[in-house]
């Protein structure tokens, strides 16, 4: 069997005194639904050691992510594509150089490569006419793409999503979905996405595996 | 009694902390750049150019109208005080100790602090209201290396810059007051370069580093301790603007003190 990619051991959510676990497979889509005060938005950050936990553990690829030295724990943080709520796109770059960014710093792509790599990408989301904008210009939809698009620039083997499909129609949160999970193999989807926020188009949901919903500071499954 | 003595206390302690945690934010700032990745180099040169281009050439009018009237002023005025008592070879000191050495870097960075520092204080602190600096740490990339070394490093760029043409546009007004006032442009600049020596060179570059990193750094401190609610980011912009003004008076008067 795979090592799940994503595990939360035993973890304290803020102001909570139950624990939660739970794993994300490869090739698999998790979504934790919950209220804004469940904190669920938490797990994101805990995932990424933006944020620790007062108890438990976060191992992500195996490795206690927030025992990790700061330096590594940076390096390591560009193996995992992450779109945190409300975008987080920077303001004075367009579109595309936000895109960009990941890939102009953490890579040693050459300036060529990394506009080839840029077009695709931006093909993909179907934001290519948007990308000379900034973001204050764009729709909620074209910097929720943007986002996406940068999240994914390194191709990583998981996903995360925060809030990711608030204000979106249904149609562009599924594209969006798809376009995380990467296309589907014989074992699942490419990539592992684990998502979590208060809301999720119901057509969606027969395109997540596992699907769980945080009330009370307690982890229910939904079937 | 007791309580002006606690308030000022206070106020000690609370000053001392400041400059101990602005002390420890340079030194980690200046850390970080042993581990900025090769490709990061390239990101970041690319926010130093543009921030040379907002803090730099942008303010070059404004330094260039500034350094103007205020040696045509001066020289002026002490041209036809020092032809009275028949000193005027005392023009070329008063140029190179007031206006080249002590008033050119001290206009050059408030002008900035004022102009950028205001910005970049107001800037970061929009970033991390608006959740960029989270992003940007969950990209694996350090606000460190993208947000302030490039604004440090362009800070002492500008300041630098600035202070050489605040200088030469102060020397060439100077001409033209003492022109006006009678001198000969060769008598001018023949009491000016005398009164040059190599130390008033080192003295005013030196400033221009020191004031360069002091504008650069203070902002930036500033903008990134918010805890991230929108109102904070006029008080930040603010406080970086304030604390840049009175650090840079207490350097400049600490060369005084120091080295002059």
């Amino acid at each position: 069997m795979t090592a799940a990619l994503l595990v939360f051991d035993n973890v304290t959510l803020p102001g909570g005194t139950s624990r939660i676990s739970l794993e994300v497979p490869p090739h698999q889509a998790v979504l934790v639904l919950g209220s804004e005060d469940s904190g669920v938005d938490t797990l994101p950050s805990y995932a990424l050691a933006l944020a620790k936990p007062s108890a438990g553990s976060v191992y992500l690829f195996s490795e206690e992510i927030a025992r990790l030295p700061y330096r590594s724990l940076l390096a390591f943080r560009r193996r995992v594509g992450y779109l945190p709520a409300g975008d987080g796109l920077l303001q004075n770059l367009t579109l595309r150089d936000n895109v960009a960014l990941p890939l102009r710093y953490g890579s040693d792509l050459t300036e060529r490569e990394i506009r080839g790599r840029l077009g695709v990408m931006l093909a993909l989301l179907r934001i290519g006419d948007a990308g000379d904008i900034r973001p204050a210009d764009a729709t909620e939809e074209q910097r929720r793409r943007a986002a996406l698009a940068r999240a994914l620039a390194f191709d990583p083997q998981l996903v995360i999503l925060a809030d990711a499909f608030d204000g979106l129609t249904v149609r562009a949160a599924g594209e969006l979905l798809d376009v995380a999970r990467g296309g589907e193999t014989s074992e699942g989807a490419r990539r592992a996405v684990f998502m979590t926020g208060q809301y999720v188009p119901a057509r969606l949901e027969t395109r997540i595996e596992t699907r769980y919903r945080l009330v009370r500071g307690e982890l229910r499954t939904e079937d | 009694m007791a309580a002006p003595v606690s308030a000022l206390g206070n106020w000690v302690a609370r000053a001392v902390a400041l400059v101990g945690a602005l002390a420890r934010f340079l030194v980690e700032a200046l850390w970080a750049t042993r581990w900025l990745p090769r490709a990061g180099r390239r990101v970041a040169t690319r926010v130093l150019i543009k921030q040379v281009w907002f803090t730099a050439l942008q303010a070059v009018p404004l330094v260039i109208t500034l350094a103007a009237i205020l040696s045509f002023l001066v020289i002026s005025q002490a041209t036809r005080e020092l032809g009275r008592i028949g000193a005027t070879e005392l023009l070329g000191r008063l140029m190179v100790v007031v206006i080249v050495r002590e008033l050119g870097p001290l206009l050059t960075a408030l002008t900035v602090a004022g102009r950028s520092g205001t910005a970049i204080a107001a800037e970061l602190a929009t970033n991390k209201v608006m959740g960029e600096l989270t992003a940007l740490r969950a990209m694996g990339i350090d606000p460190l290396h993208y947000h302030v070394l490039p604004r440090l490093g362009a800070a002492v760029l500008s300041v630098f810059g600035l202070i050489v043409v605040f200088d030469l546009v102060a020397i060439v007004s100077g001409l033209v007051a003492a022109s006006s006032s009678g001198m000969t442009s060769a008598r001018y600049f023949d009491i000016v370069l005398d009164s040059l020596t190599f130390r008033d060179v080192w003295l005013t570059a030196l400033k221009g580093l020191i004031f360069g990193i002091v504008v650069g750094i203070i902002p930036c401190f500033h903008g990134l301790a918010i805890r991230g609610r929108p109102t904070e980011v006029p008080i930040a912009a603010s406080q970086a603007v304030v604390a840049s003004i009175i650090t840079i008076f207490v350097c400049s008067g600490l060369f005084v003190v120091l080295l002059v």
